[in-house]
């Protein structure tokens, strides 16, 4: 069951101390990474809550980001409204799709489970790329960041706008932490380890596992509203399932099941991949080897050999007997 | 309060439930006896609705559950254990048991707050917890923790739905004997208004709970009654010194 451990909580507030600080401090282009790792941080915290805590290993959770970054930029462009209500368009959107995804899904467990989100998520794709409204493979732009001169905030500065991203991680990491502390989070836990038995319990298994998957499709909507004000400008490419498997290897990399692993996972991709990028046009094969170094190592990602790390120092509890299952 | 009527099923050419007609009664401990493979489980199978039976009834509590889904049935009062462990088995003792209290109070789909911090389940964890023996290990996991404490458990979390009926597979399958006594001394403290339908493959600890006896042979009822009867039954003794010997 999910808790917030000394150490998940000490990550935490170093994680958020540090994104102050260089929000703080950094140039236009360290904003306009910190605003694409709080952006990637999102979907992974969406993707973690279905697939880390309820084993719903998904690959459609792209097209659920590129759903509500075409809705958020259609919303304001189209039907003229302003942010803020194009954003609750969006993500009301992201949310009752993920639902139906969730719904459908809910019968078919490990490979294919995944294979019907791709196929989803492939759907969505297509759709968004043939329609002629939706600009094909030239995308939209002309998406707008809130307009928050009211409050003496003007989005349109990249220090503003990273410092807002950086917010609404935090609101995403909380509503995720929310649900998985709440009834349908232990349910979701629960049918992670022995989906039969819930059942049998009396749970209503589609029910929990769609409105679950609808919450994390509402936070990767979240995401894609993010990324749509962040570059004002979408493209099909943010739908594809490429970007459904970086949120699953981001995940993996910080720790399946832990939250603020996902999170640590997304600072350490997007650095790496304009670090190494800098240096070799190969990155991806340089990702790739420290993600399988990471699985070869058995630790549940980085977050993982922390956690078991600091564990092992302490004095361990006394197993009992020795395990004797029939 | 449970009763089939003439539930048959088949497996392909094998019959294994043939026209069970069974009732429980309020507060009932019904005992199945028969040897392996006499389909003892699958009729649990059928009565939770796992199964579904080829022809034949179910009713629970006066209403016809025949049609229901398993969730369904279970929120009406019917609870299960199983013969091999059916665990939450990265999860505490106490989680189990309140994961299961959770979802029999209808709050595991709740967005608003936590069910195991709740009084209702808390409560429940603590008297399930004393009533099969579990009270000393609530904090530890299920993989940390010995067969037969998981035993125990795999009953604990059938009661924790607090249910009318409860069957309970071979709850003292795999278990030495010493813990199996001990084990039929918590059934027996259960409250008297619970009905129980219990398969026990020991006929001593079987004729210690049981008020009626059920046994079930080739997937038919060739014995119904109190435990006295079969003792003196013929026909017990045929079943249980032939088959019933390499069980
Ligand atoms: N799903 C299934 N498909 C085909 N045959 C099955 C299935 N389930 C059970 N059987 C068969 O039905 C018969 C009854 O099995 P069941 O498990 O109900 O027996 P049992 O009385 O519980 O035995 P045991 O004492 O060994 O637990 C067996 O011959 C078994 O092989
Ligand atoms: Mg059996």
């Amino acid at each position: 069951m999910f808790t917030h451990t000394p150490l998940r909580l000490a990550t935490l507030a170093l994680l958020a101390a540090a994104a102050l600080t260089y929000a703080a401090v950094a140039g236009f282009f360290g904003l306009e990474i910190l605003a694409e790792i709080a952006i990637l941080a999102i979907l992974v915290i969406a993707l973690d809550l279905v697939a880390g805590f309820g084993g719903m290993v998904s690959l459609c959770h792209g097209a659920l980001l590129g759903v509500g970054a075409y809705a958020f930029t259609v919303a304001a462009n189209d039907a003229g409204l302003t942010a803020l209500p194009a954003m609750i368009l969006a993500i009301a959107l992201s949310t009752a799709l993920a639902f139906v995804i969730g719904a459908v899904c809910a019968r078919s467990t490990g490979i294919y489970f995944i294979m019907a989100t791709l196929a989803f998520g492939q759907m969505a794709y297509s759709f968004v790329f043939q329609s002629p409204l939706y600009g094909g493979d030239d995308g939209l732009s002309g998406a707008p960041r809130p307009d928050l001169s009211a409050l003496g905030i003007d989005l349109t500065d990249s220090r503003a706008f990273a410092l807002y991203a950086l917010l609404l991680v935090a609101l995403a990491y909380a509503v995720a932490a929310a649900t998985l502390r709440s009834g349908l989070g232990r349910s979701l836990v629960g049918l992670h380890h022995n989906e039969k038995r819930l059942r049998a319990l009396g749970l209503t298994v589609w029910r929990a596992k769609a409105t679950a998957f609808a919450i994390s499709g509402a936070l990767a909507g979240l995401a894609g509203c993010l990324a749509a004000q962040h570059t004002q400008y979408v493209s099909p490419g943010l739908l594809s399932w490429t970007v459904s498997g970086e949120a699953l290897v981001v995940v993996i990399l910080g720790g399946l099941g832990t939250l603020v692993g996902p999170i640590l996972g997304a600072v350490l991709f997007v650095i790496l991949k304009h670090e190494i990028s800098a240096l070799t046009p190969y990155w991806h094969a340089i990702v790739g080897l420290i993600l399988i170094a990471v699985v070869m190592s058995r630790a549940n990602g980085v977050f993982g050999f922390l956690e078991t790390r600091l564990a092992a120092r302490k004095p361990q509890p006394q197993v009992k007997e020795a395990k004797a299952d029939a | 309060m449970l009763e089939t009527r003439s539930l048959s099923k088949s497996f392909g050419p094998i019959q294994v439930t043939r026209n069970v007609s069974l009732k429980l009664e309020k507060g009932e401990r019904r005992v199945i006896l028969g040897p392996n493979g006499a389909g003892k489980t699958t009729l649990f199978n059928q009565l939770v609705g796992e199964l579904r039976p080829d022809s034949g009834t179910i009713h629970l509590d006066g209403a016809d559950v025949t049609a229901l889904r398993v969730a369904d049935r279970a929120r009406r009062g019917l609870s299960r254990s199983y013969q091999k462990n059916t665990l939450f088995d990265g999860l505490t003792i106490a989680e189990n048991l309140g994961l299961a209290a959770a979802v029999a109070l209808g709050k595991g789909q709740g967005l608003w707050s936590d069910p195991l911090q709740s009084a209702e389940v808390r409560e429940t964890v603590r008297d399930v917890a004393a009533q099969v023996d579990l009270a000393p290990h609530l904090d530890a996991r299920v993989d940390a923790v010995s067969y037969g404490i998981r035993r125990q458990l795999e009953v604990g979390i059938a009661l924790a739905t607090r249910p009318k009926v409860i069957l309970m597979d071979e709850p003292t399958s795999g278990v030495g004997p010493e813990m199996s006594k001990g084990f039929h001394r918590l059934l027996k403290a259960l409250p008297r208004d619970l009905t129980i339908l219990i398969i026990e493959h020991d006929m001593d600890l079987a004729f210690d709970v049981a008020d009626t006896i059920t046994v079930l042979n080739y997937g038919e009822v060739v014995f119904d009654g109190l435990p006295e009867a079969a003792r003196g039954s013929s026909l017990l003794k045929d079943i249980y010194l032939g088959a019933w010997e390499d069980a």
